[in-house]
C-alpha cells in the first residue's frame, strides 16, 4: 500500500497539529473537532473507557503508540455492514491495515458526529475526510522526524519510509500527546417542535474542506471483501446486545397496552401480591406497566393486570380493506411536494391523442423486527438520564428523550448496542421502547428494562403507510411516453413520536403532515413529467394515542413511488407491443442505466419479446410462467430487477422462481457485503410483493403475530442471481438499502406477462390474485 | 413458587432456585447469563430462542425449565465445546477452534443484524447431525417446514445461511476423514 504525496493536491483547509504535552508511556495523536468544543470536558468524560485521553472522548480517530487506531462515529451498524465499510475507508486513506482499526459507534457521549446510520454516503464522506486530514498530519510529523520532505515519503501498512529511513505511525506519536483539529459544520440534534420531525437537524456534523484523497485507481482495501467486524462475536455469543444488559437493581417491565388504538384508561387492574409478591403496578396517564426484579414474574403479573384493566371503547379506523377509500375520502388540497415541469406536462397531457392511466396502491406494511423492541433506561434523581438502545439515530433519540422529560439535552446519554434490525423505524430518533423505559425509571427510581412483546410491537409500533398513486402518460404515435404525471396520496411517514410519551401524556414533537418526491428519474428522454406527492395526517391520528403513526421504512418513498412509475412504464411497453427492456432503452440516454439493463438481462437469459407471454392465461389448474423487469436509481446507485414467476390461476398461488438483481453503485467498496445486502434485500422485497400487509379492524391492528403478519420463509426464496458492476469514475453510491424496492414492480410485471392481467396492488396473496383474475375475467 | 432445579447446560451442572414453569429462555439468559438465545415472538413462531435439548432443537420461549431437567442443553456458547469433544481436540487446538457451523457463519458473512442467527445455527447443527450433506432444497425444507415453525430472518439472510450450512457440511466431512 504505497502512496506518494506527489499525487496529491494542496489541501483547501490547513489543519494544524498541536502538542498538548509529553507522556512517559504510550502517546497518541487525537483527531478531534475544530468546532464545537463542548464535547471536551472532564466531567462528561469520566466514564469513557474507550479513550486513552478521557478529556478527548469524542475524537474521531486516535492513532496510538502501538500503531492501533480507534475510530468513532455516532452512526451505527444496522446490519448492512458499516463495521466493514468504515475500517476499509479509513485504512485506505491512512495506508494501514483495516484490522488495526477499532470502531466505536452510536454512543452520544463517546462519538463526535451524530447523523443518520442509514446515511452511508454522508457518513463515509465524513470518515474518509477525517482519515485524509490525519494522513496529511502524520506525513508532516514523519517529515520532521525523519528530516525528509513530505514529497519524498511513502507509507505502507502504517510505516512511513523516505530517504532510506522508516518510522511507524505508533513511533511517530510515541511519548507525545498530539491533537489535530479538523473543520466541521452542522449541529447535533436538539428538540425543536417547529422543526422537521420536531428536531433542529438529524444530519449531525459534516467534515468540511477538501483534503487530498487517494485516487480510486490506487485503492487497495476498498473493493475487497473485508469482513464486517461485528460478526465473530455474534456467532459465538460474545456480543452484548441491548437485550443482554443487566444493571444492578434493574427492574424488568412488561407494558399493558390499551384495548384499542384510541382507548383511554378507565381503571388499571390490580396485582395479586400473594401470587406476585415483588411485582409492582405503574401507571401514568394511559401508560400502564408492571415491573418486577424477576422477568417471569413481570410477564405473569402483567398478563393478570391486563385481564382486569378497563379501557374506554373506541372505533375510528376504516378497516384495512377500506384503506384506499379512506385515503380517497380525505379532503386533499395542494400537494406537499412536486417535482418536474408542471405547465409543460399538463399541456402535453391535454394535447395528447393517446393516453393511458392506472391507479396503483398498497396497504400498510411494517418493519417487523424479529426481536420486539427493547430498551433500558436509568433516570437518576438528579435528573440525568441514560438510555441503552439500538436506535439508528442516537442523537435524535437523545433530544427526543430530553424533550419528553423536560430536561436539557446535555443531561441525557444514549448508548448504542446491537439489537434486532429495524429497517428505518428508528431513523428519525423515535419509536422504540426508550420512552417507556425512561418514564418507568423516573417513576420507580430504578433502572428499568422494557421488553415489548411481539403482539405489542406489531400492534403499536409505527407503520409504513398505505398509499394510492394515480399515474397518467401521454403516448406518441409509436407508443412512446412523451409526458407523464403521477399523483401519490398517503398518510405522512414522519411521525416518530415515542409511544410511551404519547400514552403517558408527556411532551412529544413531530412533523406537519406531508411527504416528499423520492424518485430519481431514469428516463431523461421523457422530458415532460410531473410528480405530485400528497401527505395527510395519520389514520385515526386524532385519537388520544396518535392513531397509526406513519414512519419511513427501508427505501422510503421511492419504494412506493417507483412501484407506480415503473408499473406504468411496463404497461406502456405492453401497449406499444415492445419488449419492456427495449422500451426502456428508447426512453433513456443514461449510459449507466443502459449498461446495467444489458448486463442484468444477459445474466437472466432474458427473452426479448413483448408482454404478455403468448401462453398467458387467467384460468387453469396448471402453472403459467412469466418474466418482468424494473429499474431504479437511488443515491448514485443503479438497480435493475428481473423476476421470473409461476402463477396457478385457479389457486391464486404465485411463486417467484428466480430473481436476478443488477446493481451499479459507482465504486463497489465490498463485493461480498454488497452481494449479501442485494440478496437479502431481494428477500425483503419479495416478502412485501407476495405476503405482507398490516390488517386492522375499526379499533385495532389485528395482524399481531407471524401467522397473521406473514413474511417470506426460506422455502419461498427463489434462486437469486446477483450482477455487480463497479465503476471507478462515478464516485460512491448507496448499495446497502435499495435492493428491496426493485422487487415488487418486477414481480407484478411478471404477473402481467404470465396472466395478461395487471396487478396494481401488492401483496399478491392467493386471495387477492383470485379476486383480481375473477374481476378481470368479467370485465374482458 | 421457586424450587431447586438442576440443569446440564453446555456440559456444566447448574442448580437454580426458580419457578419450574419459568420459560427455559429466561433461566438461560437471566440466571445463567447465557445470552446467545434471543427473545423473539414468545410463542414458538420464529426460532430466535432455539437451543439443543439432547441434540434436538427446541424453542425455549415456550419450554418450562422443568422440562429440561436431566437433559443436555446446548446454546451457541457451548457449540465449540461440542465439536472439540466430538473431535477429541487437544486443549491448544480447542482454544482456537469454533464449531464448523460458527466458522461457516463467519466465513460466509451470514449475520446482518444477527438477532435470529443463534437460532439459525442451532437449527443448522441439528440438521447436519441428521443429514451430513444436505442439498439446498433440504436445507430450505428443514428451516421452513420443521415444526413448530419456520426459522424467520427479517434481514433476509436465507441465501447466506444455505451457503454456510453447505460450507459447514464440507468442513465437518473433511474433518471426519
Amino acid at each position: 500500500m504505497n502512496r506518494n504525496m506527489d499525487q496529491r493536491k494542496t489541501p483547501a483547509f490547513a489543519t494544524t497539529i498541536s502538542r498538548r504535552g509529553f507522556v512517559k508511556t504510550g502517546g497518541a495523536l487525537f483527531v478531534s473537532l475544530a468546532f464545537p468544543l463542548r464535547f471536551i470536558g472532564k466531567t462528561e468524560a469520566a466514564g469513557n473507557p474507550t479513550s486513552i485521553d478521557p478529556t478527548l472522548l469524542a475524537s474521531w480517530l486516535e492513532i496510538r503508540s502501538d500503531s492501533t487506531i480507534v475510530a468513532r462515529t455516532g452512526r451505527a451498524e444496522t446490519g448492512v455492514g458499516i463495521t466493514g465499510y468504515y475500517p476499509q475507508t479509513i485504512a485506505e486513506e491512512l495506508n494501514v491495515r483495516p484490522e488495526t482499526i477499532t470502531l466505536i459507534m452510536g454512543d452520544t457521549d463517546r462519538t463526535p458526529d451524530g447523523g443518520f446510520s442509514a446515511g452511508f454516503l454522508t457518513g463515509m464522506s465524513n470518515i474518509r475526510k477525517v482519515a485524509a486530514y490525519t494522513y496529511r498530519a502524520l506525513l508532516e510529523l514523519a517529515a520532521t522526524q525523519l528530516g525528509v520532505p513530505v514529497s519524498s515519503l511513502a507509507v505502507t501498512d502504517g510505516v512511513v519510509s523516505g530517504g532510506g529511513k522508516k518510522i511507524s505511525y505508533g513511533e511517530l506519536v510515541q511519548g507525545q500527546h498530539l491533537e489535530l483539529k479538523i473543520p466541521v459544520k452542522g449541529e447535533l440534534a436538539k428538540p425543536n417542535p417547529a422543526g422537521w420531525v420536531g428536531m433542529t437537524s438529524l444530519d449531525g456534523l459534516a467534515v468540511e474542506g477538501d483534503p487530498p484523497m487517494k485516487a480510486v485507481k490506487d485503492f487497495k482495501v476498498i473493493g475487497t471483501s473485508f469482513p464486517a467486524g461485528h460478526i465473530p462475536d455474534k456467532v459465538t455469543g460474545r456480543t452484548q446486545w441491548s437485550c443482554d444488559l443487566m444493571l444492578p437493581g434493574m427492574l424488568h417491565a412488561r407494558m399493558v397496552r390499551p384495548a384499542t388504538l384510541g382507548s383511554k384508561l378507565v381503571s388499571a387492574g390490580t396485582i395479586d401480591k400473594t401470587k406476585f409478591p415483588t411485582a409492582q403496578l405503574i401507571q401514568k396517564g394511559n401508560l400502564v406497566a408492571v415491573v418486577s426484579p424477576n422477568e417471569w414474574e413481570a410477564v405473569q403479573a402483567a398478563r393478570s393486570v391486563a385481564g382486569t384493566t378497563k379501557w374506554t371503547e373506541w372505533s375510528g379506523l376504516p378497516g384495512s380493506e377500506n384503506v384506499t377509500r379512506a385515503i380517497r375520502e380525505y379532503k386533499w388540497e395542494k400537494p406537499s411536494a412536486s417535482k418536474g415541469k408542471a405547465a409543460e406536462t399538463t399541456a402535453a397531457l391535454q394535447q395528447a391523442t393517446k393516453k393511458i392511466s392506472a391507479t396503483y396502491q398498497q396497504g400498510y406494511v411494517r418493519h417487523a423486527p424479529i426481536g420486539p423492541f427493547l430498551a433500558v433506561a436509568d433516570v437518576k434523581s438528579d435528573g440525568s438520564a441514560t438510555v441503552w438502545t439500538h436506535s439508528a439515530q442516537s442523537q435524535g433519540l437523545r433530544a427526543r428523550i430530553a424533550y419528553m422529560l423536560g430536561i436539557p439535552v446535555e443531561k441525557v446519554v444514549v448508548r448504542w448496542m446491537d439489537q434486532s434490525g429495524q429497517y428505518g423505524r428508528t431513523t428519525l430518533g423515535g419509536d422504540g421502547a426508550e420512552a417507556d423505559a425512561a418514564i418507568l425509571s423516573q417513576l420507580t427510581g430504578k433502572p428499568v428494562r422494557v421488553q415489548w412483546t411481539l403482539q405489542e410491537d406489531m400492534a403499536w409500533s409505527s407503520v409504513s403507510p398505505a398509499w394510492v398513486s394515480d399515474v397518467t402518460a401521454a403516448l406518441d404515435a409509436e407508443g412512446h411516453v412523451v409526458a407523464l404525471h403521477s399523483a401519490q396520496y398517503s398518510p405522512h411517514m414522519f411521525d416518530p413520536r415515542p409511544l410511551g410519551a404519547l400514552l403517558a401524556g408527556m411532551p412529544t414533537a413531530t412533523s406537519k403532515p406531508g411527504n416528499w418526491v423520492a424518485t430519481e428519474w431514469a428516463y431523461d428522454k421523457i422530458e415532460n413529467r410531473l410528480e405530485d406527492v400528497y401527505g395527510m395526517p395519520n389514520l385515526a391520528g386524532d385519537s388520544v394515542n396518535g392513531g397509526l403513526r406513519g414512519n419511513i421504512m427501508r427505501t422510503p418513498g421511492q419504494r412506493q413511488q417507483n412501484f407506480a412509475l415503473e408499473g406504468l412504464i411496463n404497461e406502456a411497453a405492453a401497449i406499444a407491443g415492445a419488449d419492456p427492456i427495449e422500451y426502456r432503452f428508447v426512453h433513456t440516454t443514461d449510459e449507466r442505466m443502459i449498461n446495467l439493463l444489458h448486463a442484468t438481462a444477459k445474466a437472466a437469459n432474458w427473452e426479448t419479446r413483448p408482454s404478455p407471454h403468448r401462453g398467458a392465461r387467467r384460468t387453469g389448474n396448471t402453472a403459467v410462467k412469466g418474466h418482468g423487469v424494473c429499474a431504479m436509481i437511488r443515491e448514485n446507485a443503479y438497480w435493475v430487477g428481473i423476476a421470473e414467476i409461476s402463477v396457478v390461476p385457479n389457486s391464486g398461488k404465485v411463486r417467484v422462481t428466480k430473481f436476478t438483481i443488477g446493481g451499479e453503485p459507482g465504486k463497489i467498496i465490498n463485493p461480498r457485503q454488497l452481494d449479501r445486502c442485494m440478496k437479502s434485500g431481494v428477500v425483503m422485497g419479495l416478502s412485501e410483493a407476495l405476503k405482507e400487509e398490516v390488517t386492522f379492524d375499526q379499533s385495532k391492528v389485528t395482524s399481531t403475530n407471524w401467522s397473521r403478519y406473514k413474511i417470506l420463509t426460506m422455502d419461498e426464496m427463489p434462486e437469486i442471481q446477483v450482477v455487480q458492476l463497479s465503476q471507478d469514475d462515478k464516485g460512491f453510491g448507496g448499495g446497502s438499502e435499495a435492493a428491496n424496492a426493485i422487487v415488487p414492480p418486477a414481480v407484478t410485471a411478471a404477473f402481467f406477462d404470465a396472466t395478461g392481467v395487471h396487478a396494481r396492488r401488492i401483496p399478491l396473496t392467493p386471495q387477492r390474485v383470485l379476486a383480481l383474475l375473477k374481476t378481470s375475467a368479467k370485465s374482458s | 413458587m421457586p424450587a431447586q432445579v438442576t440443569l446440564i447446560v453446555n456440559g456444566a451442572k447448574q442448580m437454580i432456585a426458580v419457578d419450574p414453569d419459568t420459560p427455559l429462555l429466561f433461566v438461560l439468559r437471566n440466571e445463567l447469563k447465557l445470552t446467545g438465545p434471543k427473545m423473539g415472538c414468545g410463542m414458538a413462531q420464529c426460532g430466535a430462542c432455539a437451543v439443543l435439548l439432547d441434540g434436538e432443537e427446541i424453542r425455549t420461549c415456550i419450554t418450562p425449565v422443568s422440562y429440561a431437567v436431566g437433559k443436555q442443553v446446548i446454546t451457541i456458547e457451548g457449540l465449540s465445546a461440542v465439536w472439540v469433544a466430538q473431535k477429541s481436540l487437544s486443549d491448544s487446538e480447542a482454544a482456537k477452534t469454533l464449531h464448523p457451523v460458527q466458522q461457516a457463519w463467519i466465513d460466509e458473512q451470514v449475520p446482518q443484524c444477527g438477532y435470529c442467527q443463534s437460532g439459525m445455527m442451532i437449527a443448522a447443527v441439528e440438521l447436519l447431525s441428521k443429514n451430513p450433506n444436505p442439498t439446498a432444497a433440504q436445507i430450505k425444507d428443514a428451516f421452513t417446514n420443521k415444526p413448530p415453525s419456520p426459522h424467520l430472518c427479517r434481514c433476509g439472510t436465507y441465501a447466506a445461511i444455505i451457503d454456510a450450512v453447505q460450507r459447514a457440511a464440507r468442513a465437518m466431512q473433511g474433518a471426519a476423514r
